[in-house]
C-alpha cells in the first residue's frame, strides 16, 4: 500500500495543489519557527545586555560597609565577585585647581558583564577595558581635563594619596545610576582607599558588591542572601536596561509575533485550500479503489499516510527554512550586538512542528478524511454529487485551531482578538456583500458588451463558490495590509525619533547666569539645540493631603522622592495632552502637568492636590492636566511641569540638549574650559547604538514582510487553483464553440478581476480596522488613519487577482480545447 | 448465485420520491453469462450498482451465494466486492497516477496476495499488452486502456463479472476485439458475468437477456 501512497503523491504533484500544500506547510514551519528562534535568541541577548548595565548579575547595595563574609561564601559556590564603593571628593592638582568629583573605587573582577571604555585623551577615540585602573593610578573624566588643567600622566590628589593619570574615563556599565547625582567621574582602584583616608565612618558612601556566575547559582545565592539583608541593604538583580532599545524591540518582536501569527493563518488557508482541491479531484479514485475491495480504512491510511509523508517532508524542509532566517537575522546583526545571542535551543523548532501538525489535522484532514465516505457508485454516475455536507464544520475546526495558535504562538490575546477581529470582518460582512453584489451584477452586465455577460455570467453561476473565494482573497490582502501599514508606522516612527541630527549630547547644571552666554556659544558653533528647560530639584511629599510613606525601596511607587520638575507656559515639544487642559500663558495658579505614568504610580488624576519640599519651602498645587511624553526621543522630558509664575522664587539650574558630530567633539574641551561648572552628558555613542539596531531591527521586519507576502501569495494562488478546473472546463467548451482567444481571455480577466475588486475593498476595511486595535492596544501607538490604503488596496486586490486568474488559466488558449475536456 | 428479491430504488427528487427500480426479482445462476438491456434512463446502471453492492437498496433484497448485501456495512461490502466481484466500465476507470502494471496489481494488493506483480503480468500478458506495463493511462489509447481494466479485472479472480457498457467509448473494431478478449476470458476462468448494454449485438452474445423497461423487467 505504501508503494500506492507514495506512487500517488509523486504523480499528484503534476496537479500543483501538492505543491501548494506542501510550500504553504514550509512556510508555516520555516516562518514560525524562524521567527521564535529569533526572538527566542534576541531576549536571550537582550537579558544578557541588561545584566550588562548591572556590570553583573546580583548587586548588593548600602551605604555602610557590608560584611565581607558574603563575598567569601559567594566563592565558595562558585560565583565571582567584584566591590566597587562611591563617594563624593575634591581632586586637587598642586595647591591652585580643584574639582569636586564622584569617584568610584573598584576592584580588579570590576566589571563582570559589559565592559568599561576609556579613551588616550579627553573625548578621544574610545577603546575599552576588561578593568578598571591600575593601583596607585587614575582615570579622570574627560571634564576633569580641562577642569584641572592635566594631560595623562600628570599627578592628581585625592584626601592624603596621589595618583598618576592614566586615562580620560568614558563609560562605565552600570553608570547610569549616578546620571544625576554627583560631579565629574574619577575611577581608581579599591585598594588606594585608605591611603586616601577620605572614607570615614558617616561619609555619604555607596559600597556595592557585585556577584556574576551561572544563573542556577545567583539564584540560590540569593536566597541564601536575602534573608540576611538588613535596613539599608539591598539586593538588586537585573537593571531597567535601556528603555529605548527596550521599547523599540519590544514593539519589533510585537511586530515579528503578529507576522508569524498571520503566517500561521495564511498557511492555514492555504493548506485548507489546497487539501480541498487535492480532495475534490481524488474523489473519483477514491470510487475506484472501493469498487475495488478498498475499505473506508484502507483509503483513510493511504492518504492519511500520504499525508503523514508530506508532512514530515514539509516540517523538516519548514525547520531548515527557519534556521535559515533566523541566521539570516542575525548576520545583519551580528556587528551591533554588544553580546553573543544565545543558542536557541529546540523548543523554536518544536513550535513549527506543531504548528505543522495542527495545519494538517485541522486544515488538511478534514477533507482528506472525507474521501473515504465517498461512494463507489461514482464509477457508475460521475455526476453523484461530493461529500461535502461537513463543510462547515471544517471551518468552525479550523477556526478554533488558528485562534489557539495564534494566541499560543503570540502569547497575547489581545494581538490575537485584532486579527480575529479583522477576519470575522472580513468573513462575515464580506460574504453578505459579495453575494448581494455579485447577484445585482446579472442587471448591470445584460446591457454590456458580450465579453462582460460572459464574465458577470460566470461570476453569477458560482454565486456561492465566488462569494467565498472573495472572501478567502480578502483575507489574505487583509493580512498582507495590516502588515504594512504596522510596518510602515513602526519604522517611519522609530525613524522620527532618532533622526541623523538627534541631539545626542546633555547639557546639565546651567546656572542662569550662563544660559545667554551658552546659546551665544552654540549658535557661534553652528551648533543647534533644544530650548533650555529650567530645572529644579523638589521632593514629593504629600498626594491628596496624605503623606507619602519614607523609604529607600525604589520598587516602591508611592514614597517620597526627589524629583527634577521644570516649568513652562507652552505644552513642550512632542508632548501630547491626555486628560485635563494646559494652562494659560501667564497664569499665576498653582497648577502641576503631571507625565501619564508618573500620574498612575501615584494615584494622581487631574483636580487631586500635592505638595513637594523644593529646598526648605513647601511648594502645593493642583493637578491641571497629564501629558504622554516620547521617551525614545533625546530630549530634555520631565515628569511635571509647573507654570513659569509658580516657580520663578526658587532656585533652578538650566538643562539642554544639542547634536555634535563625531568630528567636533574637540569643541566640548574648549566649552568645559569656558563653563567648568557645567555637566555635559555625551549620549552620542548610545544614540549611534539605538540608530543601529534600530536600522537592524528595520532591516529584519522588511524580510519578514517579504516571507509573509509569499505566504499571501499562496494563498491567493491556492484560492485561484480552487476555482480553475470549472473555468477552463467552460472556456474550453467556449472554445470548442469558436469563441476568439481575446474574449475568453477577457472575460476571465474580468472575472478574476472584479472578485479581486470585490476582495480589495473588503480587506482594506478589515485592515484599517484590525490595525486600530493592533495600535490603540497593542503596540502602544498612535492610530492615524491612511487614505492611501484604500487605492492601493482595492486595485492591487483586483490587478493581482485578475493576473493570477488569467495566469492560471492560460492552459486554455494554449492547448486544443479536446485536449483540455479530455484531461478534465 | 445471484438472488435478487422485490429490488426496488428510490430517490428523493424535487420534493417527491422517483422510483428507479420498481421491484426487481430474478435469479443469475454460477458461470451464466446475462445481458441487462434497455433503453437510457430504463435503471440498467442502477441495478447493476445494487447487484455488484456499489448501492445501497431501498427495499428488497440482494443474495451472492447466499451473502446478503443488505445486511452489510458498507466497508464489509468493499471487502466483499475485492474477493467476490470484478468491473469493467464504460470509462475504464483506471488510476491515472498509476501505470498499466500497478493498475492490475491494484486489487490484488488491497486483497493482500503475493507475487502480486508476477499475476499482473500474466494477465497482461493475455491481453496482449506486455510491452505497455509501464505506460500510464493517458499515453494508452482507449482500447488499450480497457484491455488493462480487462486484466485488472480478471486477475483477482472474480466469481462474478460486472461490466458496464464496455464498448460505449470505443469504435466498432476496437469494441469488438474487447467483446472476444472479454468473452474468452469469461470462458476460461469460469467467471458468471453480468453485462449492462443497449447494443443488441453484444447482448445476443449473452445465454440470456433480461431487458429493463421503466424500471421493471419486461419479459425478453
Amino acid at each position: 500500500m505504501s508503494m500506492t501512497a507514495t506512487k500517488m503523491l509523486a504523480r499528484d504533484w503534476r496537479g500543483g495543489e501538492l505543491g501548494v500544500l506542501v510550500m504553504a506547510l514550509v512556510l508555516a514551519v520555516g516562518v514560525v519557527s524562524g521567527i521564535s528562534a529569533f526572538t527566542t535568541r534576541l531576549q536571550n541577548a537582550l537579558e544578557q545586555e541588561s545584566h550588562r548595565f548591572l556590570a553583573a548579575d546580583l548587586v548588593v547595595t548600602s551605604g555602610r560597609e557590608l560584611p565581607l563574609d558574603w563575598s567569601r561564601s559567594a566563592s565558595e559556590k562558585g560565583l565571582q565577585h567584584a566591590l566597587t564603593l562611591q563617594f563624593p571628593s575634591m581632586v586637587y592638582v598642586g595647591e591652585e585647581s580643584m574639582a569636586l568629583a564622584s569617584v568610584k573605587a573598584v576592584t580588579d573582577g570590576y566589571p563582570m558583564r559589559g565592559e568599561i571604555t576609556y579613551s588616550t585623551e579627553p573625548f578621544g577615540a574610545v577603546r575599552s577595558a576588561d578593568t578598571g585602573p591600575g593601583k596607585g593610578e587614575v582615570w579622570l573624566d574627560s571634564r576633569l581635563f580641562a577642569l584641572l588643567d592635566v594631560a595623562v600622566g600628570d599627578k592628581v590628589t585625592i584626601g592624603d594619596a596621589q595618583f598618576s593619570v592614566a586615562a580620560a574615563a568614558r563609560t562605565e556599565p552600570d553608570q547610569a545610576a549616578s546620571f544625576y547625582g554627583y560631579g565629574p567621574r574619577v575611577l581608581m582602584h579599591y585598594d588606594d582607599i585608605p591611603a586616601t583616608g577620605v572614607v570615614q565612618p558617616g561619609s555619604r558612601v555607596e559600597y556595592r558588591q557585585l556577584y556574576a556566575g551561572e544563573t542556577a547559582a545567583i539564584g540560590e545565592f540569593q536566597q541564601w542572601l536575602e534573608p540576611q539583608l538588613r535596613d539599608g541593604q539591598r539586593a538588586v538583580t537585573v537593571d531597567e536596561g535601556q528603555p529605548r532599545i527596550g521599547s523599540a524591540l519590544d514593539r519589533a518582536e510585537s511586530f515579528l509575533l503578529l507576522a508569524g501569527s498571520l503566517a500561521v493563518v495564511l498557511a492555514g488557508v492555504a493548506v485548507a485550500l489546497a487539501a480541498r482541491r487535492f480532495s475534490e479531484r481524488h474523489h473519483d479514485y477514491v470510487a475506484i479503489i472501493k469498487s475495488l475491495g478498498a475499505t473506508s480504512g484502507t483509503v483513510n491510511r493511504l492518504y492519511g499516510s500520504s499525508l503523514m509523508l508530506l508532512g514530515v517532508i514539509a516540517t523538516a524542509l519548514g525547520c531548515l527554512m527557519g534556521w535559515g532566517i533566523q541566521a539570516l537575522f542575525f548576520s545583519l546583526f551580528a556587528e551591533q550586538l554588544p553580546i553573543q545571542p544565545g543558542p536557541s535551543g529546540v523548543r523554536p523548532y518544536a513550535i513549527g512542528a506543531v504548528t505543522s501538525l495542527t495545519c494538517l489535522f485541522c486544515f488538511a484532514w478534514p477533507p482528506l478524511r472525507r474521501l473515504a465516505h465517498a461512494s463507489p457508485l461514482r464509477v457508475l454516475r460521475r455526476d453523484l454529487p461530493m461529500e461535502n455536507r461537513q463543510a462547515i464544520y471544517d471551518y468552525v475546526l479550523g477556526l478554533v485551531a488558528v485562534t489557539l495558535l495564534m494566541w499560543w504562538y503570540s502569547g497575547d490575546w489581545k494581538l490575537t482578538l485584532a486579527v480575529l477581529a479583522g477576519l470575522g470582518l472580513t468573513a462575515g460582512l464580506g460574504f453578505c456583500l459579495a453575494l448581494t453584489l455579485l447577484r445585482g451584477g446579472r442587471l448591470v452586465g445584460m446591457s454590456a458588451g458580450s465579453i462582460w455577460r460572459l464574465a458577470l455570467a460566470g461570476l453569477q453561476r458560482r454565486g456561492t463558490a465566488n462569494a467565498l473565494q472573495v472572501v478567502i482573497f480578502a483575507m489574505a490582502i487583509m493580512m498582507l495590509l495590516v502588515l504594512l501599514l504596522v510596518r510602515t508606522s513602526l519604522i517611519d516612527e522609530w525613524q522620527a525619533q532618532l533622526p541623523s541630527d538627534a541631539p545626542n549630547h546633555f547639557m546639565i547644571n546651567i546656572g542662569p547666569e550662563d544660559v545667554q552666554a551658552i546659546e551665544q556659544t552654540l549658535r557661534a558653533e553652528n551648533i543647534t539645540s533644544e530650548p533650555f528647560f529650567p530645572m529644579i530639584r523638589g521632593r514629593i511629599m504629600t498626594v491628596k493631603g496624605e503623606e507619602l510613606p519614607v523609604t529607600d525601596d525604589v520598587e516602591e511607587g508611592r514614597r517620597q522622592r526627589e524629583i527634577n520638575f521644570t516649568w513652562s507656559d507652552t505644552l513642550p515639544h512632542e508632548n501630547r495632552l491626555v486628560a485635563g487642559e494646559w494652562w494659560q500663558p501667564g497664569t499665576e495658579e498653582a497648577l502641576v502637568s503631571l507625565e501619564e505614568e508618573f500620574a498612575a504610580r501615584m494615584g494622581l488624576t487631574v483636580g487631586d492636590s500635592v505638595s513637594f519640599l523644593v529646598g526648605s519651602a513647601p511648594l502645593e498645587a493642583r493637578v491641571a492636566s497629564i501629558r504622554q511624553l516620547q521617551w525614545q526621543s533625546m530630549r530634555p522630558n520631565f515628569f511635571l511641569v509647573f507654570p513659569p509664575r509658580l516657580l520663578v522664587d526658587y532656585p533652578a539650574t538650566f538643562m539642554t540638549s544639542f547634536h555634535l558630530d563625531e568630528a567636533d567633539k574637540g569643541f566640548l574641551n574648549r566649552f568645559i574650559r569656558r563653563f567648568p561648572t557645567v555637566t555635559v552628558i555625551e549620549m552620542d555613542i548610545v544614540v549611534e547604538q539605538i540608530r543601529t539596531i534600530i536600522n537592524q531591527v528595520s532591516a529584519a521586519i522588511n524580510l519578514v514582510l517579504v516571507v509573509i507576502l509569499a505566504a499571501g501569495a499562496l494563498v491567493l494562488i491556492a484560492g485561484v487553483q480552487a476555482s480553475v478546473d470549472a473555468r477552463v472546463h467552460e472556456s474550453a467548451i467556449l472554445r470548442a464553440l469558436g469563441a476568439s482567444r481575446r474574449l475568453i481571455l477577457g472575460g476571465l480577466l474580468i472575472e478574476f478581476a472584479t472578485l479581486g475588486l470585490f476582495a480589495g475593498t473588503l480587506a482594506t476595511l478589515a485592515a484599517e480596522l484590525s490595525v486600530y486595535i493592533l495600535q490603540t492596544m497593542v503596540m502602544d501607538m498612535n492610530y492615524v488613519p491612511t487614505p492611501w490604503l484604500w487605492p492601493v488596496g482595492v486595485f492591487s486586490g483586483a490587478l493581482v487577482i485578475g493576473a493570477l486568474g488569467v495566469f492560471s488559466c492560460r492552459r486554455v488558449v494554449s492547448t486544443p480545447p479536446v485536449t483540455v475536456l479530455r484531461e478534465l | 448465485m445471484i438472488k435478487c428479491d422485490n429490488l426496488q430504488k428510490r430517490v428523493p427528487m424535487a420534493g417527491a420520491e422517483l422510483a428507479i427500480l420498481k421491484g426487481i426479482t430474478l435469479e443469475i445462476k454460477s458461470g451464466e453469462s446475462v445481458a441487462i438491456i434497455g433503453a437510457s434512463g430504463s435503471g440498467k446502471s442502477t441495478l447493476l450498482g445494487l447487484l455488484a453492492g456499489l448501492d445501497e437498496a431501498t427495499a428488497g433484497s440482494v443474495v451472492i451465494d447466499g451473502t446478503d448485501l443488505g445486511a452489510l456495512s458498507e466497508d464489509e461490502r468493499a471487502r466483499f466486492r475485492g474477493q467476490h466481484i470484478g468491473f469493467v466500465f464504460q470509462s475504464f476507470q483506471l488510476l491515472p497516477a498509476l501505470t498499466a502494471l500497478e493498475n492490475v496489481m491494484l486489487p490484488l494488493e488491497l486483497q493482500g496476495q503475493n507475487n502480486v506483480e508476477e499475476q499482473a503480468r500474466h494477465y497482461l500478458q493475455r491481453v496482449g499488452l506486455q510491452a505497455r506495463t509501464g505506460h500510464y493511462p493517458l499515453q494508452l489509447s482507449g482500447g488499450e486502456q480497457q484491455r488493462v481494466a480487462l486484466a485488472r479485472a480478471f486477475a483477482s479472480k472474480p466469481a462474478i463479472l460486472f461490466a458496464d457498457e464496455p464498448t460505449g467509448n470505443l469504435d466498432t473494431t476496437t469494441g469488438e476485439y474487447i467483446i472476444d478478449l472479454l468473452f474468452e476470458l469469461n470462458r476460461e476462468e469460469g467467471t458468471t458475468l453480468v453485462l449492462v448494454t443497449h447494443d443488441q449485438v453484444l447482448a445476443d452474445l449473452c445465454q440470456r437477456r433480461l431487458r429493463l423497461d421503466g424500471g421493471a423487467l419486461v419479459q425478453e
